[in-house]
């Protein structure tokens, strides 16, 4: 028997997670024979679509991206044991810096320019969810909760900016002006909009991955999450590690914003980070919080969304059906994911 | 009815900890007596009241209540049979009012789904007035003292019908002032028609208050009496067991230390106090102690009176709240578990499973938690100095485990050994070990016993706290005992000491 993490029968809980995919797929194909005049055409647009052309399957690797970083975000937080609830206003603010960066520098070098706004979008994340941990350091407040309520007023926060004094009159969309040509990252395979962030997000999985299990400080981390006191005992500075996961998540979700305005939409546009912070969870959750679990994890929400479309475009289903899928593998595998959180005795160990 | 109460044939086996908890035990209540259950921590009362109470299943063995057969699977059983428990540490709602608490769980209602206040309030005055009590039952808990609190949590008892009322250690947390006022209390309710039994480790108050007492050693019960006819150096002779042949043992320990004197003071407390809000009395007052290089410094005591507070401040896991705590000579106090490791503690503690162990990490992560620095370059684990350090430890410590699975698949033996292991391979001067043996057979025992024996012939200072008072005494150099947070006893360990009368310290027969 191959033993996991916690003494679980690996073959047993891959095999469960496999299920709770496989029933969410069902629950699709439930619905799309219900809701479907021509449920054949529907279910291979489904399944098949995204792989039909290279257009559908570049935009789908695109709109993995921003989930493997959050997803990798989340993760990082979770083997910290603490709770990064703030995630789209994290995304979202990343966004709006790295534009307002953009558009501040009209002139600079792209290089240059563009550093800075992905240090901005960085920053601004970064500091979100650290207000959080330093207040759960210092005053023991549930970063949980803490982090969603600042994440939700900054959201209005941006979408008065965006909407307001940053507000493009000539474009017909909610959003403020284009960033700089010198800023756009370069679409590999046109008319999609993949381009070079999906590389980097590869490269974050990976040094998430190499930071959680091959540095000193990864182990001080997840020892940390594991068992506080255990690592209080062993001398690991516990507090440090309540902030840092927090700092890191947040830093991730920020580069989400920044590297989606830079290399997808090119303008701050309104609420277009809806959902990169929620799903992130999903995909951590999936991904069993192993950062390379993310990038399967993430490419499979993606997959269902551009299904979805692809089943819209070509069939007579709604873009509703994308948000139901995922909606009930979040659901599911919350399910499974807090059964396994709470046989572990709590909050350690999630 | 001859008795109430006969539990027959009791055995509880512990597999997590390989402990057998109660052996074959027969326990007997008369109606209408105080029965005084007695016996050192880890004698198996505390068990054998779990299992009356349906907080645990015996192995073996039948519950014979009036005369018939019971089942006990749960609490929501032994309260409709008419037991109920007073536990040591309350479970009461500080902000709501006395008859709030009493009624929780059994709330009378109007209309099915409101909340009847004034009945409450009625029928917990009710049962308040009848058993001779005068508390205002609209007073809020959190406004109550102590012994107030533990009346309202025997009138939980009441107002559920309890006919068998068990109380473990009520006094642990009452003046001598409450504890008289507690006395009365339960003669009064044995004049009511209630039968009491009461778990404690103090002998006095068996005499004052019990009728009749049954002594547990080991899981055994080793001992009936009527409280009239025995004296406490009986019990506590009873309790602790013989004063054996320890010669050997030490003969071995002394051979070890080859006659060399300790050295410079490696550890010292002085005036070290520790209170915490809600308690009334000091969990440590006035504790002056130090430990030399070279020598074992054992603290006897049973558990409860400071020992495992004690070992939370050496830890560096809690602050004193007076005095101070020096190493070399250094101020330590308040200082970080990093800090304290820097300066080379290593500390066995008793809660191996969550402060010891990450459970569901792997062996190897476990052994290196304490010396991380010593196995990255530039910040990055080395994943084969680990595994070699890890299988040099396996080797050595003779550990049943795979390196890669999580500890807790292993034994608690074996996870004894691999915390042993990593804390005894740092270079130490200082090393505190709690309860080091609790739950260990005996060859892992004397594996344990020869390792600290070891420490001491290169120089370490060895802080040794322990309730298993044959261990202290085989080891120690010299001892100290606590009784409710204070030192009563400073002893050498020159081989004739006597353990009944440590024993006694111990039971605070003896000042």
């Amino acid at each position: 028997m191959r033993v996991g993490r916690h003494g679980e029968n690996i073959l047993v809980s891959g095999f469960g997670l496999l299920l709770t995919l496989g029933f969410a797929f069902a629950i699709v194909v439930v619905l799309i024979l219900l809701l479907s005049e021509e449920p054949g055409a529907a279910l291979l647009a489904f399944f098949l679509g995204p792989f039909t052309n290279s257009y559908f399957f570049a935009n789908m690797l695109n709109a993995a991206v921003p989930l493997v970083f959050t997803g990798t975000g989340m993760a990082l937080a979770f083997r910290g044991s603490v709770f990064n609830l703030g995630g789209e206003g994290q995304v979202y603010s990343g966004g709006l810096i790295a534009t307002v960066i953009c558009l501040a520098l009209p002139g600079a070098p792209g290089l240059a320019g563009g550093t800075l706004a992905l240090a901005g979008a960085v920053a601004a994340g970064a500091v979100l969810a650290g207000i959080s941990g330093l207040f759960r350091m210092k005053y023991g407040t549930d970063e949980l909760i803490t982090s969603f309520l600042i994440s939700a007023a900054v959201i209005l926060l941006i979408n008065y900016f965006i909407t307001g004094p940053l507000d493009d009159p000539e474009s017909n969309l909610l959003a403020t002006r284009a960033i700089g040509l010198q800023y756009r990252l370069k679409h590999i395979f046109p008319p999609s909009r993949l381009n070079p962030s999906v590389f980097v997000a590869l490269a974050t999985a990976a040094a998430a991955a190499f930071l959680l299990f091959a540095t000193r400080s990864g182990y001080e981390l997840r020892m940390s999450g594991l068992n506080q006191e255990f690592a209080r005992y062993g001398g690991i500075d516990v507090r440090f590690y309540l902030v840092l996961p927090l700092l890191l998540s947040g830093a991730l979700h920020g580069l989400a914003g920044g590297l989606s305005i830079l290399g997808t939409y090119q303008r701050c546009i309104k609420g277009f980070s809806a959902g990169m912070g929620w799903n992130g969870i999903a995909v951590a959750l999936i991904a069993r919080n192993h950062p390379l679990g993310v990038l399967p994890a993430a490419f499979f929400f993606a997959y269902l969304e551009a299904g979805a479309r692809a089943a819209m475009l070509q069939a007579d289903v709604t873009f509703e059906l994308a948000a139901i899928a995922q909606a009930t593998i979040f659901y599911l595998i919350t399910a499974q994911a807090l059964t396994h959180y709470l046989s572990l005795g709590g909050r350690q160990g999630l | 009815m001859q008795r109430i109460l006969r539990m027959q044939e009791i055995s509880k086996f512990f597999p997590t900890s390989g402990v057998q908890a109660n052996d074959r035990v027969d326990f007997r209540v008369a109606p209408g007596e105080i029965h005084a259950l007695v016996g050192e921590n880890g004698a198996g009362k505390t068990t054998l009241m779990n299992i009356l109470y349906g907080l645990e299943h015996p192995d073996r063995g039948r519950i014979i209540l009036r005369d018939e057969e019971v089942q006990i699977r749960s609490p929501q059983d032994a309260a409709r049979l008419g037991i109920g428990m007073v536990h040591q540490h309350f479970r009461l709602v500080g902000e709501f009012t006395i008859a709030e608490n009493v009624v929780l769980g059994l709330e009378p209602t109007r209309n099915r789904f409101f909340f009847d206040r004034e009945e409450a309030k009625r029928k917990v005055r009710e049962v308040t007035e009848a058993h001779g009590f005068h508390l205002d039952v609209a007073t809020r808990v959190d406004r109550l003292s102590v012994g107030q609190m533990q009346l309202v949590e025997i009138i939980k008892m009441l107002y559920r019908r309890a006919e068998l009322l068990i109380l473990d250690e009520p006094t642990s947390v009452l003046t001598e002032h409450d504890v008289h006022k507690l006395f009365t209390t339960l003669h009064r309710l044995v004049e009511l028609g209630k039968t009491c039994i009461i778990i404690t480790h103090k002998l006095g108050e068996v005499k004052a208050v019990a009728n009749r007492v049954t002594v547990m050693r080991r899981g055994k019960v080793v001992a009936v009496r009527n409280s009239a006819e025995v004296n406490e150096r009986e019990l506590s002779r009873l309790m602790v067991g013989e004063s054996g042949h320890l010669g050997e043992a030490r003969r071995r320990a002394t051979a070890a230390s080859s006659g060399k004197s300790p050295g410079r003071n490696v550890l010292e407390l002085k005036s070290v106090g520790l209170t915490v809000r809600g308690r009334e009395r000091p969990l440590l007052e006035a504790i002056d102690l130090n430990v030399r290089a070279g020598e074992i410094l054992g603290i006897a005591g049973v558990s409860g009176n400071g020992l495992e507070d004690i070992e939370d401040l050496v830890a560096g896991l809690r602050r004193p709240t007076t005095g101070i705590i020096l190493h070399d000579g250094e101020d330590i106090t308040g200082l970080t578990t990093q800090e304290l490791r820097r300066r080379g503690l290593a500390y066995v503690p008793a809660d191996r499973l969550h402060r010891g162990a990450s459970l569901a990490s792997s062996v190897s992560e476990n052994m290196i938690v304490s010396q991380r620095r010593r196995f990255a370059r530039a910040g990055i684990l080395g994943r084969r100095s680990v595994s070699a350090f890890a299988r040099a430890l396996r080797e050595r410590y003779s550990i049943q485990a795979n390196l890669l699975l999580p500890m807790g698949m292993l034994s608690g033996g074996n996870i004894q050994k691999v915390i042993l292991a990593r804390e005894l391979t740092s270079s130490t001067d200082f090393i505190l070990f709690s309860e080091p043996t609790w739950g260990l057979d005996v060859a892992a025992s004397e594996f344990v016993y020869d390792r600290i024996i070891e420490l001491r012939s290169r120089a370490a200072a060895v802080l040794l706290i322990s309730s298993d008072l044959d261990e202290i005494l085989t080891l120690a150099d010299r001892l100290i005992v606590m009784y409710r947070g204070r030192i009563v006893a400073r002893l050498d360990n020159s081989g004739s000491l006597d353990k009944d009368a440590i024993g006694e310290y111990m039971l605070g027969i003896r000042t």
